[in-house]
Order: structure tokens, then sequence, then C-alpha cells
């Protein structure tokens, strides 16, 4: 394997790492998950663009998933969720104050990417069958689930707003990292698709 | 055997006695009541809003009116102290309400502000009811948000 930090010979090229879609689908997922989240705390109390937003966001997911295993190599699941052994490679190397040049989602980033995508589905699944007893905002699917289940589904769905912030705090934290610590940004090539790599 | 079977069915009877009389379980037992009513009422208006029930003018009125009628009970004076979440079973009311009972009673001023004049709100069609709907959920909703335990 080379993913230790050993070996860090090989070239340094400019390639085109994420395709159009991806790119569209992650600006996308940002405009909709802060869009959403704000709406949920603050936004007017008949929910109906909550219930909306979150909709694209469903739609997105879906999208991803999709991609996830008929896009281009980098947007695959296959191509980027690795096991502990990977994992534990890429950390040795995480704090190097050099770029990753990594090709794509790291072992490390892709659980990062993982939990966000999960956390989002969960919360996609609370947020269709909550019946918070106001009569407004019933989720469209509450009726498919017991009582007890669609008022539990409310405070999850609470919850899982907490745990989305969190992860939405890490995942730009790791990127002000990246950006500041191991002089690589990571932004860019998320905009315009061409990220620098090693070729290995 | 029978001795004994009739020994524990005569034990539990001052016990049932007693549940009867306890102030904090009839306090619950008598807002849950309350919010059945308003629910009852809510979900007729909802139902005609929403077009899952037919839209009859004598009964979106009646059941506004049901509304106006609970939202003029004053339902704060049965959240007695120590009848909240975690004190005693069987409620989801959350102990914030005794931190802040103004609040809580501003919020459910704000359902008896939603209600005023619904009854005649709701009549002269269906397309009536949706506004008035909204109205009353966001006063549920502005008081469940904060004071109401999720599950």
């Amino acid at each position: 394997m080379s993913d230790g930090p050993v070996k860090q010979m090989g070239a340094i090229d400019e390639v085109r790492l994420w395709d159009p879609l991806l790119r569209a689908f992650h600006w996308l997922l940002v405009l909709f998950v802060v869009t959403s989240w704000l709406l949920g705390k603050f936004g007017p109390d008949q929910m109906t663009l909550h219930f909306w937003s979150g909709y694209v966001v469903a739609g997105l997911l879906i999208f991803r998933l999709v991609w996830g295993f008929v896009g281009p190599p980098p947007a695959r699941f296959s191509h980027f969720i690795r096991g502990p052994g990977a994992i534990a490679g890429y950390m040795r190397g995480m704090f190097l104050r050099q770029p990753s040049y990594w090709p794509g989602h790291n072992p490390l980033g892709a659980l990062s990417v993982i939990a966000m995508l999960a956390a989002l589905a969960a919360q996609i699944t609370t947020g269709l069958i909550s019946d918070p007893d106001d009569y407004i905002n019933v989720g469209p699917l509450a009726s498919y689930v017991s009582s007890a289940t669609r008022s539990k589904a409310v405070g999850w769905h609470g919850l899982g707003s907490t745990l989305i912030l969190l992860l939405v705090l890490i995942h730009v934290a790791v990127i002000l990292f990246y950006r500041f610590w191991k002089h690589e940004n990571l932004v860019k090539p998320m905009i315009t698709g061409k990220k620098l790599i090693r070729r290995r | 055997m029978r001795l004994i079977l009739t020994a524990a069915a005569l034990a539990t009877i001052p016990l049932a006695a007693i549940a009867q009389d306890d102030p904090i379980r009839n306090t619950i037992e008598a807002r849950q009541g309350f919010y059945k009513m308003l629910a009852i009422n809510m979900g007729t208006l909802a139902g005609m809003a929403k077009g899952d029930i037919e839209y009859d003018e004598t009964g979106a009125s009646l059941a506004a009116a049901n509304i106006e009628a609970l939202a003029g009970y004053d339902l704060p004076s049965l959240f007695l102290e120590g009848s909240a979440s975690g004190e005693v079973d069987g409620t989801a009311a959350l102990p914030d309400i005794w931190e802040d009972m103004d609040d809580f009673r501003a919020k459910f001023d704000g359902l008896r502000e939603a209600a005023a004049g619904a009854s005649t709100a709701v009549t002269g069609g269906a397309g009536n009811v949706g506004p008035v709907v909204g109205k009353l959920g966001g006063a549920c909703k502005a008081c469940h948000d904060d004071y109401r335990e999720k599950g």
C-alpha cells in the first residue's frame, strides 16, 4: 500500500478530480442544508419552506447514493471507503505541514463524508414521520408510523439538527486545518474540479 | 389462597381511593383531557382545511367555537407544582414551564388570541379554514417547542 506519509515520491499533477455533477451536488447540499437548518430553527411557524427545502436535500442524497455507484471513480464509495489500516496509515501523516495531494476523499475524510450523508438521511427520515401535534407541520409519512413513533421522531429530529451542526462544524474546521496547517486548499477543487495530486 | 387474594383485593381499595384524590394525578388528567378536546376540534378543522373531511359550515364553526371556549379556560392553573415530567410519570410537561410560568402563560394567551373570532372566521367556505388552522397551529407549535417533552 502507498497510503503512508513515508512514500511520497511521484510527480505532482493538476488533474480533473471532481466532476461537475458532484460539485453541483456539494454546493446545492450546502445551500439547502443551511436553509433547512435555519428555517427549522428560526423560520415561520408554518414550516412549508422547511419541508420543501428538506425534500430538495432528500433528492440530493438520492443522487449522491446513485453517483456513489455509477459516478466517476473519485465519487464512488468503493473508491474512498477504506479499512482501519488505510485510515491509520493516512492519520500518521496527517499532521505534517505539507499538502496531502490526495486524489479524492482520503480514508479518514471518507468517514466524515459517510457520517454526514447518514446523518442527513436519518434527519430526512425523522422529519418525514414527525408529528409535533400542531396540525400544521405534520410530516407527510407520519400517518404510516405509530403515534408513539411519530411523537418521538420530533425529538430525534431536534437531536439530529444538533448532530448535523456538529458534523458541519467539524467539516469546516478540518478544511481550515488543511488550508492553514497543511497549506492545501480543498475548497477551490470543489469549485473548479481541479486538484493537485501526487501520482502513485 | 382465597384469603390472600381477598386481602390483596381489599388492600388495593384504599390505594385506588388515594389515587383519585391525588391532586397531582387529577391535574394531569384534567389537562390531558383538555388537550384531547382541543385535538378533536383541531382535527376537524385541519381535516377540512386539507380536504380530508368535507367542509360544512356549521361543523367548522362549531369546532372553532369549541376551541374558542377551551382557550377561555385558565389552563395554566392546572400546571400545579410537582406535576412536571421527571417528577411524576405520564406527563410531557417540561420543568421549564415552572421556571418561567409568565412565559408559559403568555404562550397560552397566544392560543387565546389565535382562537379569538375563529368561529366566524371559518364560515363562508373551506378556503377560510386553512388560515385559522395556521394561526392556531402556530400557537400550538410555539408552546410545544419550548415546553413539551419530545417523545
